[in-house]
This record gives C-alpha cells, sequence and structure tokens, in this order.
C-alpha cells in the first residue's frame, strides 16, 4: 500500500514540473532544457537550509522560489534577442553548471555524497514521514501550481504567449513586450519547479546531483510530448502515465540498474514514436471556441479618429555595402491613402522596417505627429500610433481567427500577471469588452461567421483580411499595409476596396505597399515612386504614370 | 590538447548540422559506440590501429542508421526542426542506455600502447597528445580538400549553404545528408578512440560530447565549420588556461562562461555564420 501512495506522490512531484514545463515549451515555444536543473536547484535550496541551517518549512522552500525563478532570468538574458538553437544551448550549459555546482561545491552542497537527514516537514503537529501521510500535502501544493499554470495558460497573457510562440515579430507588431514575457514565464516555470523540488528534498530527505540530470528533463519532456504541448491537462495525463507505466517493469525480475536503464529507454522510446504517429499528443491544444457570445451593443469600427502625418527624414540604412534605403524623405498625410510603389529591391519594405521600428536607420529620423521614434520598439511604436502588417502576413496560425484579433487589442490589462492573479474580475470584464470590439473588427472585414476556426483554415483571401483586421485591432491610427492586396481576385479586391476607403475616411493614416498599377489608380490619393532606396516622385497616381521615365524604370 | 579534441568534435558535429540543419544529440552516444566499437575490436585482440578503424566504421554506421531510421521519416514529413530536435533527445536517451544495457555500466580501457614522451625545450608532449594534434590536422586538412576540389564536397557546401536551392539545381539531398551523418560521426570517432586510450570509455561520456561539439559550433558561428574548428581550439585554450586557476572538476563549467561572453558579445559567432 505504502508503494502505491509513494507512486501517487511521485505523480503530483511530477505533475508540477510536467505543467510548468508545458508553459516554456507548449505556450511561450521556448525550447529550453533546463528545467532538471530548475528542479534540482529548488531541492538543493531546500536541502541546505532545512538541513544545514534548520529553517523550518515553508521558508526553504520560498527562498528556493526566489533562487530559481532570479537563475530563470539570468540564464534567458543571452537567448533574448536570438532563439532557438542558440536557446538549447544555453539552457543545456546552465544543467552542466548546476550539475558541476552540486557535485563539487562540496562545502555547501555535501559534493558526490549529496545531502541527508534533511528534515520532514511537521504540519498541525504531525510529521509527514510516510508516504500516506505526505500525499494530501503533495497534491494541495500539486493543486496550487496547477491552479497557477491554469490561470497563467488560460489568461489573456497565455494567449499571448502563444502569439509570440507562433511569430515574434508579429506579436512585436502588435505591441507586445516579447523581452518581458519571455523573462517572466521563464521566472514562473523556474519558480514552479523549485516548488516540485522543495517538497521532493522533504519527501525522500536525501538529495544528490545525479537525480537532477538532462535525462530527467527528457523524462518530463517525453511527459509534455505525450500529453499534448500547449495543453496543460494533457502534461498531468502525461505524468500519470509515465510515472505508473514504468513501475510495471518492476514486476519483471532483473537487476535494478538494469530495469532502471530499460525504463529511460521506454521513454525514448515513446518520445519519438509519439512524434512520429501523434505529434499533437494525446490531448491537443483546443481553441478556445467559448468566445462566441460576444455582447451585442459594438462601437463602430471605423469611428472617426485623430490621426497625424507619418514622416521619415533623411532615412538611410545599409546591409553590408549595399544601400537599401539611400536618404528617403517621406510623408504619410492623415485622412487618405498613400500608396507606395516601385520595382522590386527599391526599398519599399524595408521603408516599412525603419518606419515601424523592426530596423534602425543609419541615419535620419522617424517622426510621428512631430514626435520623434528614435530607438523605440516597435511594440512601443505600435502603441504610439504606427501599426503595420507584414507581406507574409505572419499570422498565428494556430490561434483561432477571433484569438488572432483579441490578442491584438491595445492596453490589455490581462497581459500583466498582476492583474491576472490578483485582479482577475477587472480581466475577465475587459475581456468581455474586448470580445465586443474584436467581433466588431471581425464583421466590419467581412471574417464574423469564421471567428471560431484556425487561422490555417482559412482561404487566402481570408487570411489577408485578417492581417488587415489584426492591425486594426492594435488601434493604431497609423496603418502601413504591406502588399494587402496582392494576388487578389477582382471579387475579392472589390470587397476590400471599400473597407480602406472607409478607414481613410475615418481620418486615419494609411500607407499600402502595392505593385498592381490598377489598384493604386483606383484606390489611393496620393502615390509615392520609390527606387534605388531613393524617392523619385510624388503626386497623384495618374501624374505620375504619365511620366513615362518612371514607368520605363517601372517595366525595366 | 583539448583543443583538438573539441575541434574535431566540433567538425563532426557541425559537418552533420550545418548540412542537414538537425540538431543531432545522439551525435553524444554515437561517439560513445565508437569508442566502445574500438574497445570491442581490442577486446577481440585487433591490433589498435585494426581497432581504431573498427570505431570509425562502428561511428560511421552508428551516424546513418540514426539519420535514416529515425530523422529521415520525419524530414519526409516536413516536421518543424524542433519536432525532430525532440526526436534526437529520445534517440540520445534510448542508444545511451542501450550501451549501458548491452556493455555494462564500468570503464572500459584498453592496454596503453607504447608511447614515448617527447622533451621539447620546456615543453612536454606525450605520444597521445601528439596523435589528437596530428588527427585534427590531417582530418582538417583532408576535409577541406574534399569539400572544395571533389564535385561531391562541393555539394556538401552548397547543401549547408542553402538546402532549397540545392535541392532546385538537382543535387541529391538524400545522399548528401547520408554522406555528412557518416563523415561527421566518423571524424568523430577518431578522438572518442584517443579517449578510449587515453582515460577509457563509458556509456556516459556522449552527454558532455555532444554539448562541447555544441558549444564549439555556437562560438564558432553557426554554418562555419572553420568556425566550428577555431571554437573548439578556442573552448580548449581557454580550458587550458583556466586549469592553471581552477580545479578540473569545474572545465565544463567554463565552456559556460566562455558560451555566454560570445553569445552577448557576438550572438553570431566569432566567425559571423547565419
Amino acid at each position: 500500500m505504502d508503494y502505491v501512495l509513494h507512486v501517487l506522490v511521485m505523480v503530483a512531484l511530477y505533475a508540477i514540473l510536467a505543467s510548468s514545463f508545458n508553459l516554456l515549451i507548449g505556450y511561450a515555444g521556448l525550447f529550453a532544457l533546463s528545467h532538471a536543473a530548475f528542479f534540482g536547484v529548488g531541492a538543493y535550496a531546500t536541502a541546505i537550509l532545512a538541513a544545514k541551517l534548520g529553517v523550518p518549512f515553508p521558508l526553504p522552500t520560498l527562498a528556493g522560489i526566489a533562487v530559481t525563478a532570479a537563475l530563470g532570468i539570468v540564464v534567458a538574458l543571452p537567448a533574448l534577442r536570438i532563439g532557438g538553437d542558440y536557446l538549447v544551448i544555453v539552457t543545456l550549459a546552465l544543467q552542466v553548471v548546476v550539475t558541476a555546482t552540486l557535485l563539487n561545491w562540496t562545502g555547501l552542497t555535501g559534493g558526490t555524497d549529496g545531502i541527508r537527514a534533511i528534515p520532514r516537514i511537521e504540519l498541525f503537529g504531525a510529521r509527514l514521514d510516510t508516504p500516506g501521510s505526505f500525499l494530501p500535502l503533495a497534491v494541495a501544493v500539486a493543486a496550487l501550481c496547477f491552479a497557477i499554470a491554469w490561470r497563467l495558460g488560460a489568461s489573456p497573457y497565455g494567449r499571448a504567449l502563444k502569439a509570440m510562440r507562433e511569430n515574434e515579430a508579429a506579436a512585436q507588431a502588435v505591441g507586445k513586450n516579447i523581452v518581458a514575457m519571455k523573462l517572466s514565464v521563464f521566472a514562473i516555470a523556474a519558480a514552479l519547479a523549485s516548488v516540485a523540488g522543495s517538497l521532493y528534498a522533504h519527501y525522500v530527505s536525501f538529495v544528490s546531483a545525479e537525480n537532477f540530470t538532462v535525462e530527467l528533463t527528457i523524462y518530463l519532456l517525453a511527459m509534455v510530448i505525450l500529453g499534448g504541448t500547449g495543453n496543460l491537462a494533457g502534461s498531468l495525463l502525461g505524468a500519470f502515465i509515465l510515472a505508473v507505466l514504468p513501475e510495471l517493469l518492476k514486476f519483471v525480475d532483473m537487476p535494478s540498474d538494469v530495469a532502471d536503464k530499460l525504463r529511460q529507454m521506454l521513454y525514448g522510446l515513446i518520445l519519438i514514436l509519439i512524434l512520429r504517429w501523434r505529434p499533437q499528443g494525446l490531448l491537443p491544444e483546443s481553441a478556445s471556441a467559448h468566445h462566441y457570445r460576444a455582447p451585442p451593443e459594438r462601437a463602430p469600427v471605423d469611428a472617426p479618429v485623430e490621426a497625424a502625418a507619418l514622416e521619415g527624414r533623411g532615412l538611410e540604412r545599409h546591409f553590408g555595402g549595399i544601400a537599401a534605403v539611400a536618404g528617403l524623405d517621406l510623408t504619410i498625410e492623415p485622412g487618405r491613402i498613400t500608396g507606395l510603389i516601385g520595382p522590386n529591391g527599391a526599398g519599399k519594405t524595408t521603408a516599412f522596417n525603419l518606419l515601424t521600428g523592426f530596423l534602425q536607420p543609419d541615419r535620419g529620423e522617424v517622426l510621428y505627429g512631430g514626435r520623434s521614434l528614435k530607438g523605440v520598439k516597435p511594440h512601443r511604436i505600435v502603441r504610439a500610433g504606427v501599426g503595420r502588417s507584414f507581406q507574409d502576413l505572419k499570422l498565428f496560425t494556430h490561434l483561432t481567427v477571433l484569438e488572432n484579433v483579441l490578442v491584438a487589442l491595445p492596453r490589455q490589462r490581462g497581459d500583466y500577471l498582476a492583474y491576472v492573479y490578483f485582479a482577475p474580475w477587472i480581466v475577465r470584464a475587459e475581456e468581455r469588452r474586448n470580445l465586443a470590439r474584436a467581433m466588431a473588427i471581425l464583421e466590419f472585414v467581412g471574417l464574423g461567421a469564421r471567428a471560431g476556426e484556425l487561422a490555417s483554415e482559412l482561404s487566402y483571401a481570408e487570411e489577408k483580411l485578417l492581417a488587415v483586421a489584426r492591425l486594426l485591432a492594435t488601434g493604431a491610427q497609423a496603418l502601413l499595409f504591406d502588399e494587402p492586396l496582392s494576388g487578389l481576385a477582382p471579387n475579392a479586391l472589390a470587397k476590400v476596396f471599400p473597407l480602406f476607403r472607409r478607414l481613410a475616411a475615418s481620418g486615419r493614416t494609411l500607407c499600402i505597399i502595392e505593385h498592381n498599377l490598377d489598384v493604386i489608380r483606383e484606390l489611393c490619393d496620393r502615390a509615392v515612386f520609390l527606387d534605388e532606396g531613393r524617392k523619385l516622385a510624388e503626386g497623384t497616381p495618374e501624374e505620375l504614370m504619365r511620366d513615362p521615365q518612371l514607368s520605363g524604370r517601372y517595366f525595366k | 590538447m583539448n583543443g583538438s579534441h573539441y575541434a574535431l568534435l566540433g567538425l563532426g558535429f557541425g559537418l552533420v548540422f550545418g548540412t542537414t540543419r538537425i540538431t543531432h544529440f545522439a551525435f553524444g552516444p554515437v561517439y560513445a559506440l565508437s569508442a566502445y566499437g574500438c574497445w570491442f575490436a581490442t577486446a577481440l585482440s585487433a591490433p589498435l590501429w585494426l581497432a581504431a578503424a573498427a570505431g570509425i566504421a562502428t561511428g560511421a554506421l552508428a551516424g546513418v542508421l540514426s539519420y535514416l531510421v529515425v530523422y529521415r521519416p520525419f524530414e519526409r514529413d516536413e516536421s518543424p526542426a524542433l519536432v525532430i530536435l525532440i526526436a534526437s533527445l529520445g534517440l540520445f536517451i534510448v542508444l545511451e542506455n542501450a550501451i549501458g544495457v548491452v556493455f555494462g555500466t564500468d570503464t572500459k580501457v584498453v592496454p596503453a600502447p607504447p608511447s614515448g614522451v617527447l622533451l621539447w625545450g620546456p615543453l612536454v608532449v606525450t605520444g597521445a597528445q601528439l596523435a589528437q594534434v596530428a588527427a585534427l590536422a590531417v582530418i582538417a586538412l583532408a576535409l577541406g580538400l574534399y569539400l572544395t576540389r571533389t564535385r561531391f564536397g562541393k555539394a556538401v557546401l552548397a547543401m549547408s549553404d542553402n538546402p532549397e536551392m540545392a535541392r532546385i539545381v538537382g543535387i541529391d539531398t538524400l545522399r548528401v545528408s547520408i554522406a555528412a551523418f557518416a563523415l561527421g560521426s566518423a571524424i568523430a570517432a577518431v578522438p572518442a578512440c584517443l579517449i578510449l586510450v587515453k582515460d577509457g570509455a563509458t556509456a556516459h561520456m556522449g552527454f558532455i560530447a555532444v554539448f562541447m561539439a555544441f558549444v564549439a559550433v555556437v562560438v564558432g558561428g553557426i554554418g562555419s565549420l572553420r568556425g566550428a574548428v577555431a571554437g573548439g581550439l578556442a573552448l580548449g585554450l581557454v580550458e587550458s588556461a583556466g586549469m592553471a586557476k581552477i580545479p578540473t572538476e569545474w572545465q565544463n563549467s567554463i565552456a559556460f562562461v566562455v558560451l555566454f561572453v560570445v553569445l552577448l558579445a557576438r550572438p553570431r559567432g566569432l566567425f559571423g555564420g547565419r
């Protein structure tokens, strides 16, 4: 009986580890291989404080949380600007250093002997020294940790994490501070792992470096993948299956070290097979369809706004020896549609990147409403009122159409953890208003009926509309569209034109990059001709098209 | 001396990674397997040179099998890079433990060959150390010639530059990938055999090997083979320099410091890379 209870305690601990790991991998898309290290640091913090200094529970746990969260932030730092492989290697390096420290800082960690005789937890006068007596505490703490992770995942913050996972540039373009998000999710995931470590230390009353190696991280990874990334309930299931399944191996008669190795081989095999045959896991990430019931009262999307002129002065940007933009002066006036035309490689998209902070100019500056945007980060520029779309759209393809728009809405208090945890009623009320707003925007572009579907299921024309809706949702008054109409059939164009006209009529500052001269003539009030990074001409579309020199350049 | 060890590891890992874009974590256990192949051959009383050849063959075979059995199906399904990376972690743990199950957990050693000690002014150099440096020089040179002078070698370089384009111009990317795995694993087998002679082999030796190889590649700049060699040498140099002040058991942590500093100062690695 004790044996079964012991397995259940371990399931509870693994549930904490797997669900916090899932926040990093599944939600934020941050592939970190340091979860065992966070677990170990938490366990050792407790072991050192409780066994050597006699600090009573739960103080060591809290200290462990602080240390581990700080460690999570430090390790995330060098990987902030560059993701992917770099994050993998940095977190792996952290694992190596933590193992080396646990093994070699003998004075503090006991070296290869580990730390023994960690005091048991005493609660309400009872000493929790058997699996049965420890189980209620383990389950209670696991439930609390799971609730913390769940609340995070289901909040607007969790939605922003998923958007960042889908596309970092697009998340920035809708005003998300991805640096702050990465640091905070790292801190939380590390802290939760540390709680599991602390419980573990008290429970087995002995810690040793070999319990916290990269093999454990792979074990946890198998739980997360088996259960389903991006689905916290899946992590519970994965933790349960992978903690219980290998216990069955114990009934086969073999030396324990061989059994241990076979157990690990089993995890590896499960990992590969599940990726091969069911990569979404047993419980796939669910699209949240309950968002439908938006209240009926909605402000019109094209209500008049106060917009200003967006101005680039003497912009220059070089790549290697090539000047992509070379001394560009450009003013985009509010209340009308300015077309940016020019041959391929003229520097149109680079100009957009400079205007919206995705690139910093080597020389020159950008002003919006007379205010300089020098050195301002893209997510702040969009909050200041200048938003952009991307030529390749960069939709959040694994989020629903509605979520794509919701996540882009400005000034969400649900993006801040303090509100998520300590003022959930404010977040809930805000979310109701945002739902109404998002549905209004989707209906404005004609995607209202597709709200509950994944963005990946849209047709090409619908994807383009969703990109427009997402940009509108940011609340920016100056909207820069990078080829919003290219490749659309005439009947689709006929539907989109009025949208752009209504937005311009509402006072917004619109600029579109477009190759089709008919579209420019039909839609734009002004056109700017760019070539070789310079403005060659500006005027009404008719004026530009009458210029034989320009058409010569355009069709060269 | 450690520098040439890391440089060879980085070269092997970089060849696989640069060409196929697969973060091949099982590179570690494959490296360990090569050492075991060499040990097994000596246990059958093969002479050392033949045993080393057996070790290299074991490595190349295991590398190619990893690719064909595990990675290739994912590639065919156009799985995201992250999925293949996770699968490689799965393969890592399967192979590492399989070695332990088959060969046991004790350290395997071979009778050390007679290796003289050379006195060169104030320097003391052992035979094994000399062999290591010589191996790096020969392999790096041979690989350099192979990649730049032969048609197939150029195909490898082309693919590491742009796999999509390589496919379009008609390069058989499957064959190139197989070759990259064979070559990369064979290159890593050389330091594996040398370490077997020097310190012996264990089932767990692969983790630090793939870690150091990965660090060497990132420090040198992802996508640059020259960078991988330079990164490996730099790691070894910093480590040896640090060894004067820092106890041996901390040497792995030095790699972390190098990595941290390089990533903060030159995020694209010493040699630019991608």
